[in-house]
């Protein structure tokens, strides 16, 4: 039953999705309400898990003054400080909003502004010339960039037109759209063998039946 | 009054079928036909068409033997949505592969996540792996770890995780975004074999740049299927790409279409009932 139980539950749940998605009664009975109250419940019930185990990992940290064990400290201060804060004020209040405002966004756009240096970085081993499909790739880049920036205009009138319409509308898209497709096809097949039971990584499981 | 005499009520199309799902509906129905046809098929023991080797998908095993090899640890990352996102379902798929044979050959499992439901599935999964393998003693909860449930945040604690725990195999599965490129680079920069895969167009590229294996898009629906090898899973590989034959040729009709009768709406309109 340990086995049994969460795949009735997840059989369920998926012919009640369907049921709502596609069948005119389904979404007059509006099912999917609850369905989503009990995710926003199991979300809050694994977010307290989530929080144990982040406690307990840092806990052992400090106990075995392991390299850094001083993070350690500040994590949970920082963790239980702004979940007292937030029991005090509630998620609108002045001290709770300032914090997230100006400590955490800031500390998020610093390490967001990261991704600059490492575009470079990823950019110079990609556009290396040692292969044709590198070359290739170095080419269209060039014409991109050239297209992108206001020298390739300046360089041939209709430089940034022939980027956006030909290369990113026409090869980029055709080859984007063609990816989603597929991982559409196969996001459908991935839901379907879940609903069959024939995967069942999801419930403990080995992956396969 | 006036809003409710503005509004028409909704009525069912068919009798039973909500606005706009008739398609949607045929699609999911004539997948499922397809995979009931292929697993049938591979249950009887009929032969099943083989499908394509996937480099990335072969890697994994090379990956967590060289990990083995070093003594170090594999870390696995599946994105950074919740449950509710197939591509973390997928990734789930993975996790119980490579969790397996890291228990098979004592390797230390890393799983990092950003989101607590996939984080309490994996622990369960993992644990279950280990059991599995026989030995159920050398699971250590505290290496399946919630991080954060902010981007940047969990960014950042998987860099630090890279840089104290050194990992030798890093595969990074899921639905990723921003931290995509940042956690593959930071990978690369420190040797890590590294298998990424996602079916978020705009962070494929910094894969294929960043990492030695990149799964793309479907790839990655299909990988618990692909190292299972189990001829029943397969098939519903191949009922994937019978769907996708069909889809073709609907795109085929609707170029032809387009080019021939430009302003003829019948297929446009078929396809949006």
């Amino acid at each position: 039953m340990r086995k049994e139980g969460p795949m009735i539950v997840t059989v369920l749940s998926s012919l009640v999705v369907v049921f709502s998605q596609y069948f005119f009664l389904g979404q007059q009975w509006d099912l999917m309400t609850p369905l989503n109250n009990w995710f926003q419940l199991s979300y809050a019930i694994a977010l307290a898990l989530g929080f144990v185990n982040l406690s307990a990992i840092h806990w052992k940290y400090i106990q075995r003054k392991r390299e850094g064990w001083f993070y350690s400290i500040v994590l949970l201060l920082c963790m239980y400080g702004y979940l007292i804060l937030g029991m005090i004020e509630k998620h609108t209040g002045v001290h709770f909003s300032w914090i997230y405002d100006n400590m955490y966004v800031p500390l998020g756009s610093a390490i967001f502004s990261l991704v600059a240096f490492f575009i470079t970085s990823a950019a110079y081993r990609a556009f290396r010339v040692r292969t044709k499909e590198a070359t290739i790739l170095l080419v269209l880049a060039l014409f991109v960039m050239l297209g992108r920036a206001p020298i390739g205009d300046a360089i041939w009138s209709g430089w940034s037109s022939f980027v956006n319409t030909w290369v990113m509308g026409t090869l980029n898209m055709a080859g984007m759209r063609a990816i989603l497709i597929g991982a559409y096809v196969g996001a459908f097949a991935t839901a379907l063998r879940i609903m069959l039971g024939l995967e069942r990584a999801h419930i403990g499981g080995t992956g396969t039946q | 009054m006036m809003w409710f005499l503005a509004q028409e009520e909704a009525k069912p199309v068919l009798g039973i079928f909500s606005e706009g799902s008739i398609v949607d509906f045929a699609v999911v129905l004539l997948l499922g036909i397809f995979i009931w046809i292929l697993v049938s098929r591979a249950r009887s023991g009929k032969k099943i068409p083989d499908i394509k080797k996937i480099a990335g998908l072969e890697a994994v095993d090379e990956a967590v033997g060289r990990a083995t090899e070093m003594g170090r640890p594999v870390s696995f990352i599946p994105g950074i949505n919740s449950i509710d996102e197939p591509q973390t379902l997928a990734a789930l798929g993975i996790i119980s592969h490579v969790a397996r044979q890291c228990a098979r050959y004592d390797t230390r499992f890393l799983a990092l996540t950003c989101d607590p439901l996939p984080y309490a599935v994996i622990e369960e999964i993992t644990r279950q792996a280990y059991l599995e393998e026989g030995r159920p003693d050398a699971f250590n909860p505290d290496d399946v770890r919630f991080l954060s449930a902010e981007q940047f945040a969990f960014t950042g604690a998987c860099i630090d995780v890279f840089e104290r725990e050194r990992p030798a195999a890093n595969m990074m599965i899921g639905s990723f975004y921003a931290e995509s490129l940042i956690l593959a680079e930071t990978g690369s920069f420190q040797g890590m074999i590294q298998i990424g895969g996602t079916a978020n167009t705009h962070q494929l590229p910094f894969f294929v740049a960043a990492c030695d294996y990149a799964l793309i898009g479907e790839e990655i629906y299909a990988a618990s299927a692909y190292l299972s090898k189990e001829p029943v899973m397969n098939g519903t590989v191949v009922g994937q790409d019978w769907l996708k034959l069909i889809i073709w040729l609907v795109i085929v009709a609707g170029t032809i279409v387009a080019t021939v009768a430009p302003g003829n709406a019948f297929l446009a309109g078929l396809l949006s009932k």
